[in-house]
């Protein structure tokens, strides 16, 4: 395992791994805009993901890293860019990324592919690519190592 | 003991009406039951459904009832009562919208909206919901576009034991932590709630459980003192607690002999061990008689001075100097605070032996029923509340303001008296009454020592209850009364008399004339008790304070 992120995960429970491998079925045939970077880690999952067109971000990609938790699906995964991240006024410059079903929202009926579908939504009807306005003061207090789940987050309007 | 101690509470109380009402963990379960059982009545729902509304609704019926009378379905709507399903079929077989494996429809559960999920998907997803916190009690759904309730039925259904115990105390909690009038009570293993008469602006409470607390800022109970002073006190304290290490020290150098003596009694009264015997105060290390009346000097150890500054200072020298002051002036205070909260740490313990051990035995030699001996646990309850009051006028003292001169005066004359008192009380109760508590039956001298015990232990508990009700008086009214307050009630003429009394540590003369200013009353109309001291009027002919005959 690629180890970027400094905590130790716990592995994957029996009924996360049965999961897992469901949805992984499922990106054979992925929704519009993303592709899975196949490895055998099932933990952890790398997407890239496509400016749609028309939108602020056509003609670039993006990887998303998805880190899953032991009791996958009941918490929810990890989602990051892996930097450089998408100019974005909910998404930080370390590829946090401000979005409620990440955090307090999530629901174990959601999948990846719901969180790809809603990620590229707040990308297309971004108006402005620029950082949160608290961006340097919140990366820099990431800076050791934490996850984003453990930010307790402010959600910005959904408008964007 | 915690009876005991609350009763002498109820003593002081008793001028109010009591203005709240302690909760036992089974009233606030039979209030729920009651709410529940009437919503569900009144609204001709079921008691689950009613349940999930009450907890939406923070218990508040009356919105309740407004709001849905007003439009049911917008209140089902947010609450997520849905009336009928959203997602219904016929198949045989269901996919369980989480693990998406297909189940035949009987492992197959959903709440009214009729999202399936399989047994042990609705087991985790509740599960997990429980150990997040109290927002169990307003479960949904787990599909993201539905807001369906997941009632109480259900979950107490598929959780574990350990989870439903969990979720019926988040149940309970609701119903105290929702509510602007109804507070737990602080205490560490207490479960009962205190509901509050709002309006009412003594906060003083006692639990069930014996303890006092303040029902506005939930610190101990600190009446007179306002909470905002106590606050800041406590931040103040949390701010210092390095520096202020060594005061909570149980041991200091006898100031004659340097050998450390070890404070094992509640009074401040201290005496070295033998052969010095040196008789001292705890904290101000000054000698004993210059204490009280006996020397007819103040009682002034409750007094700061800053150290006399003398010469000239360069300015370096004289910022140090300051600082220097403001922690010793700090370290005045908060070590007389501390020092009375141990006091009273060992007052309660003390008062627990003689319920528990000393009274019995005392009634069998002196033959006598131990309801005559009441006035011994009296006094021990008299002594834990003065040093409970005591203790927070330390706080008062470092906040009141030191222009307001005639105030602090006032307030330091008061408190001095009140504390004079109270070392003589506390020091009859703990060192007199030990002689009668020894093994040295058929002594003869016993019962006639004992008749003269009795009324000065009486006496020096009425007396002292009557100084700390002028104290907690003076300080609730702000100390406003100065001039006529100091002309007439607690003028003690002996003690002023030429105002050549000292205090423990070296007084500057000024501010003592400026004290005995304040208590002026004229010297040939009245006759001093010889048991209180008190100056009472030549009219009298027994004491105001203590009812002794002159
Ligand atoms: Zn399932
Ligand atoms: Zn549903
Ligand atoms: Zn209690
Ligand atoms: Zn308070
Ligand atoms: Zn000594
Ligand atoms: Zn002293
Ligand atoms: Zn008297």
């Amino acid at each position: 395992m690629t180890t970027s992120s400094t905590q130790t995960r716990k592995a994957l429970s029996k009924i996360a791994q049965l999961r897992l491998q469901k949805e992984l079925e499922e990106w054979h045939d992925p929704p519009v805009g993303f592709k899975h970077k196949v490895s055998d880690n099932l933990q952890r999952w790398t997407i890239e993901v496509s400016g749609a067109p028309g939108t602020l971000y056509a003609n670039e990609t993006y990887q998303l890293q998805v880190d899953f938790p032991e009791h996958y699906p009941m918490e929810a995964p990890q989602v990051i860019f892996v930097p450089p991240a998408p100019a974005h006024p909910h998404i930080y410059s370390n590829g946090h990324i401000c979005l409620d079903i990440l955090y307090d929202s999530w629901s174990p009926a959601m999948t990846v592919s719901s969180i790809c579908i809603s990620i590229l939504s707040m990308l297309s009807s971004s108006t402005s690519k620029q950082r949160p306005p608290d961006n340097d003061l919140y990366v820099n207090k990431c800076r050791n190592g934490r996850s984003p789940k453990e930010t307790r987050w402010w959600f910005h309007d959904d408008k964007v | 003991m915690g009876l005991i101690v609350q009763l002498s509470y109820v003593i002081i109380l008793s001028y109010f009406q009591k203005n709240y009402t302690v909760l036992k963990e089974g009233d606030i379960r039979q209030r729920q039951e009651e709410s529940i059982s009437h919503v569900s009545a009144v609204l001709s729902i079921s008691r689950v459904a009613a349940s999930t509304l009450l907890c939406h609704y923070k218990w508040n019926v009356s919105q309740l009832h407004d709001e849905w009378f007003a439009d049911e379905e917008r209140v089902r709507r947010t609450v997520g009562l849905l009336s009928r399903p959203v997602f219904f079929s016929s198949a045989k077989e269901l996919t369980c919208g989480i693990c998406f494996d297909s189940y035949p429809r009987h492992q197959i559960h959903s709440a009214v909206c009729g999202h399936p999920y399989c047994t042990t998907c609705w087991k985790g997803y509740i599960t997990t919901s429980i150990n997040d916190g109290p927002g169990c009690l307003s479960l949904r759904c787990p599909d993201p576009a539905c807001c369906a309730v997941v009632d109480q039925d259900m979950i107490l259904r598929l959780a574990s034991d350990e989870d439903k115990e969990k979720y019926s105390r988040y149940l309970v909690r609701s119903y105290i932590e929702d509510k602007k009038k109804t507070k737990w009570c602080p205490a560490p293993d207490c479960s009962n709630a205190v509901e509050f008469e709002v309006g009412s602006n003594v906060y003083d409470v006692t639990c069930l459980c014996s303890h006092a607390f303040c029902w506005n800022c939930t610190e101990e109970a600190h009446r007179p003192v306002d909470c905002s002073t106590v606050n800041m006190w406590i931040m103040k304290n949390s701010a210092e607690s390095e520096n202020m290490n060594w005061i909570l020290a149980n041991s200091k150098p006898c100031p004659k002999c340097k050998r450390p003596i070890e404070k094992n009694q509640g009074c401040m009264h201290m005496i070295c061990t033998p052969p010095c015997k040196f008789e001292f105060c705890w904290l101000c290390l000054g000698a004993w008689s210059d204490h009280g009346e006996r020397t007819g000097g103040f009682y002034a150890c409750n007094r700061y001075e800053a150290a006399k500054q003398e010469g000239l200072y360069d300015e370096a020298e004289r910022r140090r100097e300051m600082a220097k002051n403001s922690l010793e002036r700090y370290t005045h205070y908060y070590e007389r605070w501390a020092s009375n909260q141990t006091s009273r740490q060992k007052a309660i313990a003390d008062l627990h032996q003689m319920q528990t051990v000393h009274l019995e035995k005392l009634s069998d030699k002196l033959k006598e029923p131990e309801s005559q001996l009441k006035f011994i646990i009296e006094a021990w309850q008299q002594i834990i509340e003065c040093r409970r009051v005591l203790k927070w006028t330390y706080a008062y003292g470092y906040y009141l303001p030191d222009h307001e001169s005639a105030k602090r005066q006032l307030f330091e004359y008061l408190q001095g008296d009140a504390e004079a008192n109270l070392e003589r009380l506390h020091q009859c109760a703990e060192k007199e009454l030990l002689v009668f508590l020894g093994n040295d039956d058929g002594d003869t001298d016993f019962i006639s020592d004992f008749k003269i015990f009795r009324p000065k232990l009486a006496g020096l508990t009425r007396v002292t209850r009557s100084y700390f009700e002028n104290l907690v008086r003076a300080l609730e009214n702000g100390l406003s009364d100065v001039d006529s307050q100091a002309a007439s009630s607690v003028s003690v003429s002996s003690k002023n008399a030429g105002a050549k009394g000292k205090g423990g540590k070296a007084k500057s003369s000024t501010s003592r004339s400026a004290r005995s200013g304040a208590r002026n009353i004229d010297d040939l109309t009245h006759w001093n008790c010889d048991r209180c001291t008190y100056a009472n009027p030549d009219s009298l002919t027994s004491c105001q304070m203590c009812h002794n005959r002159r």
